[in-house]
């Protein structure tokens, strides 16, 4: 290359105002070829837009873009991709009901006299898969693959345009340890072949792993850019939220009480040989890389997709529940993984989604805002756990994901449960909101709930519980007691932590 | 460390839902035949002439399939045929050379109709459902207010686009298998093809990765009422003359949609194809075919129809639960 590289993208003084937010204010920054530039900074900081602006979504009200000098402007996606810039969204944009290949070629299909080219689709699906070390098939069906491998379809897909800057916005939200590793190794071989790679992420580790420069977003400002190196995760946390994080993970509690729920042998079409305890008081992690049945774990004890084999116990009382109502009405909890599929309803109020568990149960005739559904109570409980809204009328997809945990939260709240599953809480929440949501975990189990906590988050299932159970390809394979190390989790989430064939086997040495 | 841990994957065999409905239509026909033992209904002359009780259905479920892969919808195609063979039939008035001329303006205002009702969709975003049924609304209301009756007459030599044939095979029931071939080869290998699922699948993500969905969603529209402008000259060859109900008569809007959605395509788009359609039209003409051997009335027969539709549906939702992404 030529001597000192000039920049591969610029961004000089992007403003992006919204009806009542101004969402971006006088940003810029810029990325070289062969640079890692990692953007960071809270929910709501101004990333996402940052980048949907780069990515021809929107348009900036000022401000300039210049690709390798020369200033651009992006009217449609299909212009920004044009001019050599990738971009890895962060939500999932497959087509399920179309192969692999098709998907990784979308919107730029090869073909030969205008037909086409099924071949060189196939074969060029397969080379950039390759690059990836992905085992996956072209020939696939993108639906039937799992959450973590259609993350990977879609970062292959951003690379077909063999992009000169390439864009990845929380490319690691959907993968487990072992797959963040293999992204983080590619992202090292894109730098080596000066693709300019502009890094998003609120994974403290990985931005110090593998960037050379950060810039801090803080409402919708930047607060700084420097070297990646002089930027210990201390002072990078102080940068994005303005303070610090005295207490990450709230201290444990006394779990004293007694047994709340008891598996035995439990199974299904996914899952088998289950035994699990949850006592009173106690916060139990379930961990496992993706596809180990975890969320179907949780799913069986909620009752939306039952066990068929085993027996369980909830306070002593024979418990087998058919249906997610036949769970609640147990006094069980469930909050799913995919917040805004299966979470939310979106559209409508933070109020409504929070009285809609209540509503669900409420006498056929019972008006949608009689009693406990009223707004004074229903606001009363928002409050109480400090959601952060404009107006508790306001449709709450305007909110973070932090406050919309809240509001989910809230839901349960109402019915009083016993067991609260939470599934992948803090899934693509920032990180000042993620300790506010151990918080409230924390402070559910003091008062004598039992929660189970799913998560592919090593840091956070090792950090927030008191036990955690393992799983791998459908079976609990370990325990580990609290102050486990993460090697230990993930010794046994992938199968090297003793046999099989043994639930329950005690961790470590 | 590289770890190539990949969950088993469960394999669907997906049947084939054109085969399943092709081999049901014959197994119908068949039994229907010998039952009321209507044995001519089995010669090459029945057969024929079921077939070509599929062309205009047929034509008009091909242009609904694209639009509905697209996730999009249009109910103005009854009124757009009734619009194709009058307007065919009113400038042709008997007169051979009329013919090309007459053609060519049909086809040209079937085209811009679709055009419309693809910007009015795409760039207004406006629900194709309500789109859709305002131009049909203004269509047929424009139609009626010039003609009550049937208007001129088709020549006769434009007769044999519905009763001239080739050996046993009518003109009109090649063209017809011609059109799928064609609609099925622009699905299959071309990039408009791979778009319409894409734009139907997941709209957003097809405009992320670089496709102009409006465009598509434009051309899906005008092939669709290109397709109902066809079954309009079609129908005006048929009957020689057109009248500003054969559209409506039919009930092509509706019963299109039905057959689309009977062969499998997802009514919510991104799923389907061409010869699921074309095995549905079949499945109505086949039980159209019985009933009349059988000496039912037509009444009974439209309940035998939507409960064909609702079964369909509710078996393709239970086949995908659980599999859905």
């Amino acid at each position: 290359m030529t001597s000192v590289l000039s920049p591969a993208l610029e961004m000089i003084g992007i403003s992006k105002s919204f009806p009542g937010v101004r969402a971006l204010e006088d940003v810029s920054f810029e990325c070289r070829p062969g640079e890692v530039h990692a953007i960071c900074g809270e929910n709501g900081a101004g990333k996402s837009t940052l980048m949907k602006i780069l990515g021809g979504i929107y348009r900036p009200d000022g401000g300039e873009i210049r690709i390798k000098g020369q200033p651009a402007s992006f009217a449609h996606p299909v212009e920004a991709r044009r001019a050599g810039i990738g971009i890895i969204h962060q939500e999932l944009s497959l087509l399920p009901d179309r192969s692999v290949a098709e998907n990784i070629v979308l919107g730029a299909e090869p073909t030969r006299r205008g037909v086409l080219d099924r071949t060189a689709m196939r074969a060029g699906a397969r080379e950039i898969l390759a690059r990836l070390q992905s085992s996956i098939e072209v020939d696939a069906r993108a639906g039937d693959l799992s959450l973590a491998e259609q993350q990977m379809v879609e970062i292959a897909k951003a690379l077909a345009s063999k992009p000169s800057i390439l864009v990845m916005d929380e490319p690691t939200a959907a993968l487990d340890d072992s797959e963040a590793s293999r992204l983080l190794d590619l992202v090292r071989r894109l730098r080596r072949d000066s693709v300019a790679v502009v890094y998003v992420s609120h994974r403290m580790p990985e931005i110090a792993a593998i960037s050379d420069r950060v810039t801090v977003l803080k409402d919708g400002r930047k607060v700084l850019t420097d070297r990646t190196e002089a930027m210990p995760t201390g002072r990078l946390v102080r940068c994005m939220v303005g303070r610090d994080l005295e207490e990450f993970f709230p201290p444990r509690g006394a779990a004293d009480g007694g047994v709340l729920l008891q598996v035995n042998e439990g199974g299904n079409a996914t899952i088998s040989d289950i035994n699990l305890t949850v006592r009173r008081g106690e916060v139990v992690g379930v961990a496992g890389l993706e596809g180990a049945g975890k969320s179907a774990l949780a799913r069986a004890i909620f009752g939306d997709r039952p066990f068929t084999r085993g027996t369980m116990q909830l306070n002593g009382q024979p418990f087998a529940p058919r249906s997610s109502r036949d769970g609640i009405r147990a006094g069980v909890g469930f909050l799913p993984d995919d917040r805004k599929r299966e979470g939310l309803a979106l559209g409508q109020s933070l109020r409504d989604n929070a009285a809609l568990t209540l509503r669900a149960f409420a006498r056929a005739l019972a008006l949608p805002s009689a009693g406990a559904m009223g707004n004074l109570t229903l606001d009363q409980r928002l409050r109480a756990l400090d959601v952060r809204a404009a107006r508790f009328d306001d449709p709450i997809r305007l909110l973070s994901g932090g406050n919309q945990q809240k509001v989910i939260i809230a839901r349960w709240l109402a019915r009083d449960p016993q067991l609260l599953i939470f599934a992948e809480p803090t899934r693509g929440i920032d990180v000042a909101a993620k300790a506010a949501i151990y918080a409230i975990i924390r402070d559910l189990a003091n008062r004598g709930r039992g929660i189970l906590m799913i998560s592919s988050d090593l840091p956070e299932v090792v950090g927030v519980s008191d036990r955690v159970v393992v799983m791998h390809e459908g079976r609990i394979v370990g325990e580990c007691p609290s102050g486990a190390s993460e090697e230990d989790v993930m010794a046994l989430a992938v199968g090297h932590g003793g046999s099989v064939a043994e639930p329950a086997s005690a961790c470590g040495s | 460390m590289t770890l190539a841990l990949q969950p088993a994957r469960r394999r669907h065999r997906a049947f084939s839902v054109p085969l399943l409905l092709f081999i049901g239509s014959a197994a119908l026909y068949l039994c229907a035949a010998l039952w009321t033992q209507s044995l001519n209904q089995l010669s090459a002359e029945g057969i024929v002439g079921l077939l070509q009780r599929t062309v205009a259905l047929g034509t008009v479920a091909l242009g609904q399939t694209l639009v509905i892969l697209c996730a999009s919808i249009d109910l103005s195609v009854g009124s757009m045929i009734s619009v194709g063979a009058v307007l065919a039939s009113f400038i042709m008035r008997g007169a051979p050379a009329m013919m090309v001329p007459a053609v060519l303006v049909v086809l040209l205002v079937a085209a811009g109709v679709g055009a419309i009702n693809g910007l009015v969709i795409a760039k207004l975003k406006v629900s194709p459902l309500i789109a859709t049924l305002g131009s049909g609304l203004i269509l047929q209301g424009v139609l009626s207010s010039g003609f009550n009756n049937f208007a001129g007459s088709v020549p006769p030599a434009f007769q044999a686009v519905a009763y001239g044939a080739i050996g046993p095979l009518p003109w009109s029931v090649l063209g017809l298998g011609l059109l799928a071939l064609g609609v099925s080869w622009l699905l299959r290998s071309t990039r408009f093809g791979a778009h319409l699922y894409a734009v139907g699948g997941n709209a957003a993500g097809a405009r992320l990765a670089g496709i102009r969905t409006d465009r598509v969603i434009v051309q899906a529209h005008t092939l669709c009422s290109l397709f109902a402008g066809l079954t309009g000259l079609y129908l005006a060859s048929r009957l020689r003359s057109g009248a500003p109900w054969v559209g409506r008569d039919g009930v092509y809007d509706l019963e299109s949609i039905a057959v689309v959605v009977i062969g499998g395509t997802m009514l919510a788009g991104g799923r389907g194809g061409v010869w699921g359609t074309i095995a549905g039209v079949l499945l109505f003409a086949v039980i159209d075919a019985s009933f009349n051997m059988l000496g039912v009335p037509a009444f009974p027969k439209q309940v035998i129809r939507g409960a064909i539709v609702i079964a369909a549906v509710a078996v393709y939702s239970l086949r995908n639960k659980g599999h859905v992404a």
